[in-house]
């Protein structure tokens, strides 16, 4: 059942025995696997079906500087489904070793295993409709006819890490008529959460405040509360809830905010590929389910141990779009819209320091590559702007075997790197937040040691070259800031409260009955996007929340 | 026991009379039109003639009514038979019904859920039969009443080769949201038990049983539609817009139904089996239908195959066809 707080008279309370707030990648998972195990479930989500401005200025926040992070209220969608709303839909499992505690990486280690999330990794590369969970790409594609780079073989630097994409699945609208029709579960949209209200003893969430923005104030009384509003909501929310716990929830060992983390990503290096075109595949592939996958580069467990470095991998790529020389019509075509992608797509279109001539060298670019940018446009128009699964990015069609790498990196966890709370505050009278999103030269060092291995394993290939500039690692990977839309750390998953704000089931240490779904509790940020991890902890989190009131498996699951 | 048959040369009644001719129960396999030399115990009869039937069950234990077809073969034809069985001393009845039954209605449904009748004349047409059904056991008979969700396995024309053919064509496929309905699917040879079953269950005078057939792990119909694809190789399978279904069901599909009549009209079957396989808006509606067949009442005596098994055993047959 879908309901709205505004129909609902104001000082009502509603009872439940899972309140799950934020309905989201998490928020949704959460939903459907709990439903059909006999529990009553209230699905709170602040926005409606559709996009809704004064909703999402509910997200505006301070960013300690811009160019490091895009402000709060990018990336992230308060409405019905989430920031599922405009994601990019890849999908990836973290990797075993980034469940490990690595001695180089301080902070690191999970309190549970990749074993641990194993089963549900299935079920959420389903729900996500992503296709058969399988990241072996050497599995799914020819090893020989769909290699990365004929030939190409290495016991260090491997090419069947494989990313998958999601249609991308909007999970609001894919799974709403599963949510209509279960009798077990309400969504009830409108309804903000504005205050955690914990029991004197600070051990038991009492209750939930829940306001509308046409000023219906109601109470929710749940037996157990999911928090599932994503990294940086959470976190506002227990900072905010400080009526008996004056730092906020769960914040005792000034934890909660700490550790943010996002990826280091950028686009760098000069790999040449020797011999024919047809020697690379630099594009997607399509599986026999139809999913749009990709092989990725990437370092083993073993020689990340070996020379210390943190998670990485990197996918081919064309050259830097800002600047003109590559001569590629379609290239100079994107950056000419830049103003006309949204901001989440067309950040990295821009780095502020176009002149009128370079405007004009792009031009000249179409002009002199009419055909190749025209077929560009029909093939994006019918496999991407009409199409239900949609082609997941630019692709170009290679002619100089020139590419460059891009870098998804995982981020040192760093205590300094935060989210805060500031003195002003939203329409609820709830603060806003303040992100102050910091890397550390362990992150930067520990990609130009992988790039090193890189150039080492290419070179001695003999199958191709690859180079990159040491002196400007730092502004490559740096340029457009954190990579968008991860939001990582800030209320992470331990051992106990002095290095942790959850457990591992994800409740809060020291309260009975909190807990939170959101990428907000993973320690350390792998190499992997997080989507998927976070619908796999969710339906993780939903058995667990089953078990523990004796709920069981679901007699009718709609999963 | 010996049995009758009505309906025999179908999907269900033909593998039905082979299955209780393995299990030596006598049965009587009974159909319209031609005789049917490589059926034994074949005869022929017309289901709608009272007096035809009423003589042939004068020798039966029991008839299983698996009668399809038109409106009036549905509804009046059962009419006929409970009047015929009436009039022989009330016979058991196996009476397969469908969960056409009921109608557009979602949700998790149990054979004591509501009818819906008004939703298309196959639904209208199955519900008065089971009220004649009905109508039997208040008189007095036996009668069980099954109802099966999609058919499958061998000789499933209609969800396995049917299926198949959109799928190469690419006319279906993942479909999202429009393909996330429950398939029910139910195994032709687990009908056949089912059937088997409710002719040995002890049933009291006046006494009459429903019991709803589906596998209880049969997936939405996007995870049938995925499988099936990969193993007939229709790949990569392609997501399918919901403006391509709207357009193939509620234009092209007409179409091909309208064109199909007039050959067949013009005695040219041979031109309009060539014709493509039409993709009617009833079947589009029914894949994104959340109508999940309960069939909790029937596994208590039945054990189901699996999905896997069922598919595996569909995909065989379909191949076997092709060659």
């Amino acid at each position: 059942m879908i309901s709205n707080l505004n129909n609902l008279p104001s000082g009502s309370t509603i009872e439940a025995d899972v309140c799950i707030v934020g309905a989201g990648a998490a928020g949704v998972s959460l939903a459907l696997s709990l439903s059909g195990r006999g529990l009553k479930i209230l699905l709170l989500e602040s926005g409606f079906e559709f996009a809704d401005d004064k909703t999402q200025d509910l997200y505006a926040g301070e960013v300690a500087d811009e160019k490091l992070h895009s402000p709060p209220d990018k990336y992230r969608q308060r409405r019905f489904g989430g920031s599922t709303t405009i994601w990019g839909g890849r999908c990836m499992p973290f990797d075993p070793i980034d469940f490990e505690p690595r001695e180089y990486i301080p902070q690191s280690g999970w309190p549970i295993s990749y074993q641990d999330l194993a089963p549900y990794y299935q079920q959420a590369n389903k729900l996500l409709e992503a296709g058969v969970y399988e990241y072996d790409a050497d599995k799914v594609f020819d090893e020989e006819q769909q290699a990365a780079i004929k030939g190409f073989k290495s016991d260090i630097l491997k090419t069947n890490n494989l990313e998958r994409f999601s249609c991308p699945t909007n999970v609001g609208d894919r799974y709403k008529q599963r949510l209509v029709l279960a009798k077990d579960v309400e969504v009830l949209l409108g309804a903000n959460c504005t205050g955690i209200r914990l029991n004197q003893a600070g051990n038991h969430v009492n209750q939930l405040d829940i306001a509308s923005l046409e000023g219906i104030k109601a109470s929710v009384v749940a037996k157990k509360v999911i928090l599932a509003t994503g990294g940086i909501e959470t976190t506002r929310l227990l900072l905010a809830s400080n009526d008996i716990c004056k730092n906020g929830i769960g914040n005792e060992h000034d934890l909660v905010g700490r550790y943010y983390q996002c990826h280091i990503a950028g686009n760098l290096g000069k790999l040449t590929v020797l011999g024919a075109t047809s020697n690379v595949r630099h594009g997607y592939e399509v599986s026999l389910e139809g999913i749009y996958c990709r092989r990725r580069f990437a370092l083993t467990a073993d020689t990340q141990k070996k020379i210390g470095a943190g998670n990485m991998v990197a996918r081919l790529h064309f050259p830097k779009i800002v600047d003109p020389s590559h001569k590629i019509g379609v290239l100079s075509g994107l950056f000419l819209a830049k103003n006309f992608i949204s901001y989440e797509y067309g950040k990295r279109l821009k780095d502020g320091r176009s002149s009128f001539v370079i405007y004009l060298k792009h031009f000249a670019n179409i002009i002199l590559d009419p055909i190749d940018t025209v077929k560009f446009l029909y093939h994006w128009i019918t496999k991407r702007t009409l199409a239900k699964r949609k082609f997941p990015s630019v692709i170009l069609s290679n002619k100089s075997n020139q590419f460059t790498f891009e870098i998804h990196s995982e981020q040192y966890p760093n205590p300094n790197s935060r989210i805060t709370l500031i003195s002003d505050t939203d329409i609820f009278g709830m603060p806003k937040v303040k992100v102050d999103w910091q890397y550390l030269s362990e992150d930067i060092e520990s990609v130009r040691r992988s790039l090193k291995v890189f150039v080492q394993e290419i070179n001695q290939s003999g199958l191709a070259t690859f180079e990159f500039n040491d002196d400007q690692l730092e502004e490559d990977l740096t340029r457009f800031g954190a990579y968008g839309g991860h939001h990582i750390g800030t209320t992470r998953m331990g051992t106990s409260p002095e290095n942790s704000v959850v457990d591992a089931d994800c409740k809060l240490h020291n309260i009975d009955n909190l807990y939170i779904a959101s990428a907000s509790v993973f320690p350390t940020s792998s190499q992997a996007n997080p989507t998927l991890t976070i619908v796999a902890m969710s339906l993780r989190l939903a058995d667990h929340i089953a078990d523990t009131v004796h709920a069981g498996k679901a007699s009718h699951s709609i999963i | 026991m010996k049995v009758l048959i009505l309906g025999a040369t179908g999907h269900v009644g033909s593998r039905l009379h082979t299955h209780l001719q393995h299990a030596n129960i006598s049965s009587i396999a009974a159909s319209r039109g031609r005789m049917r030399s490589n059926v034994a115990n074949h005869i022929i009869l017309d289901s709608m003639n009272l007096a035809e039937l009423t003589k042939q069950l004068q020798n039966v234990d029991a008839v299983v009514n698996c009668v399809a077809g038109s409106k009036d073969a549905i509804g009046a034809g059962a009419q006929i038979l409970t009047q015929a069985a009436l009039a022989v001393g009330k016979p058991t009845i196996v009476h397969l019904s469908t969960m056409s039954v009921y109608g557009a209605s979602e949700g998790v449904i149990t054979e004591t859920s509501p009818f819906d009748p008004d939703y298309n004349w196959y639904a209208a047409a199955k519900c008065e039969a089971e009220g004649h059904m009905q109508a039997y056991a208040r008189a007095g008979g036996k009668v069980v009443v099954l109802r099966p969700g999609c058919i499958h396995g061998p000789g499933s024309v209609q969800w396995v080769e049917r299926i198949a053919n959109l799928l190469k064509t690419f006319r279906l496929g993942d479909l999202g949201s429009a393909g996330d309905g429950w398939s029910n699917l139910v195994h032709v040879d687990d009908v056949v038990k089912a059937i088997h079953f409710g002719l040995e269950i002890p049933l009291a005078a006046g006494e009459i049983q429903h019991f709803n057939l589906a596998a209880p792990d049969s997936p939405r119909w996007n995870q049938y539609f995925i499988d099936l694809a990969q193993a007939i190789d229709a790949t990569p399978v392609k997501r399918i817009h919901p403006l391509q279904l709207k357009l193939d069901s509620k234009a092209f599909s007409p179409a091909i139904k309208i064109s199909q009549k007039l050959l067949a009209k013009a005695k040219q079957a041979g031109l309009a089996n060539r014709l493509p396989e039409p993709l009617p808006p009833s079947l589009v509606r029914l894949f994104k239908q959340h109508i999940f067949l309960d069939a909790q009442k029937a596994s208590a005596n039945l054990s189901f195959m699996t999905y896997e098994q069922s598919l595996l055993s569909s995909i065989e047959w379909l191949k076997n066809e092709q060659h």
